[in-house]
């Protein structure tokens, strides 16, 4: 019955996180799509495991937190997959097309570019990057960031081109 | 409530904890080329482990654990792969570190180099349609770009995951 409760809190997760990010999006909130997941999982982990020892006298946690876990976390990764690949981006703009077919050069030469300036607005937006005339500087906080991430890179042996590795 | 884990659960806790590490010892060996190779290895690790565990594990086995245990494990290696595909194949977080890394400000156009070391947007745009065609969601014939059925099925998919998400 532990499972149970987990299920039943990974589900009321699948209706809350979307719920949220609706009223984020209508409210104008700043936080972040992955703020709201965490919060979201907070939630409704806290109210899984309330239901859990208010209805089971033998209530087994780690059942419950195991099943909970995993659902959620196959959300977040669908979530993480969709939420702005570049890769998905390209084939959404290739289905959306009249007679979904585009040239090459259009999606290396102008899709491909306006994802690029997409991101950087984010960068902008989210105080990592300035924009002053027509270049862009990292601010203080870009720059902390940056090295984080490369200090991690480096940990982990990644390299920093942010490229599929193809076996060729 | 019991809060305390069964064996095999107490293993899948501690091979979670293990995971990072062992891909941050993988790292060092420079026989395991790239990222996602280095993970897949990772993750078949951990598998193996846990597997083997449970069968030294003795005293009788419980199957709620078993379960329970699996589950936490995949919890974990689908954490550690949002978390480690974001450090390896993120743009943004890219375009970031190459800007700190170029030293000073830069146009659009000198950014988009640096991002690519050396080379343009056509190398990256390049790099993501290799994952599409080589996934066989997207063919080219004649220097156009067009989606396959299955490249069709997974933007309805994106679509959907993307709406019920709350992404819109």
């Amino acid at each position: 019955m532990s499972f149970a409760i987990g299920l039943i809190a990974a589900v009321v997760f699948t209706l809350l996180a979307p719920a949220m990010q609706f009223i984020a999006r209508v409210q104008g909130w700043s936080l972040a799509p992955v703020i709201l997941l965490a919060i979201a999982a907070v939630v409704s982990h806290l109210l899984g495991v309330l239901l859990g020892v208010l209805t089971l006298p033998q209530f087994r946690y780690w059942d419950a937190a195991s099943i909970f876990g995993f659902g959620v976390m196959g959300y977040v990764f669908a979530f993480g997959a969709v939420y702005k690949s570049v890769s998905l981006d390209i084939l959404l703009g290739l289905v959306d097309r009249p007679g979904r077919k585009a040239p090459l050069s259009d999606v290396v030469e102008r899709q491909v570019p306006a994802l690029f300036q997409g991101r950087t607005k984010i960068l902008i937006d989210g105080g990592l990057v300035e924009q002053v005339g027509s270049r862009f500087a990292a601010t203080e906080a870009g720059q902390i960031m940056a090295k984080r991430i490369g200090r991690l890179r480096h940990a982990f042996g990644i390299g920093d081109t942010g490229l599929y590795d193809f076996p060729d | 409530m019991n809060f305390l884990p069964g064996p095999a659960q107490t293993t899948a806790i501690c091979l979670s904890v293990a995971l990072p590490l062992l891909l941050l010892c993988y790292a060092r060996i420079a026989a395991i080329g790239g990222a996602g190779r280095r993970f897949r290895l990772g993750c078949l690790s951990v598998i193996a482990l846990f597997v083997i565990t449970c069968i030294a594990i003795p005293g009788p086995r419980n199957l709620d654990d078993l379960v329970s245990g699996l589950f936490l494990l995949a919890t974990a290696m689908m954490l550690c792969y949002v978390l480690f595909s974001l450090l390896a194949w993120g743009f943004t977080l890219t375009l970031l570190t190459a800007l700190v890394q170029a030293g000073r400000p830069l146009t659009s156009e000198q950014w988009a180099a640096a991002y690519m070391q050396g080379g343009d947007l056509g190398t990256f745009a390049h790099n993501r349609l290799k994952l599409l065609i080589g996934s066989g969601m997207v063919t080219t014939a004649d220097d156009k770009l067009a989606p396959t059925a299955r490249g069709l099925a997974v933007a309805h998919l994106v679509k959907l995951v993307r709406f019920s998400t709350g992404l819109g």
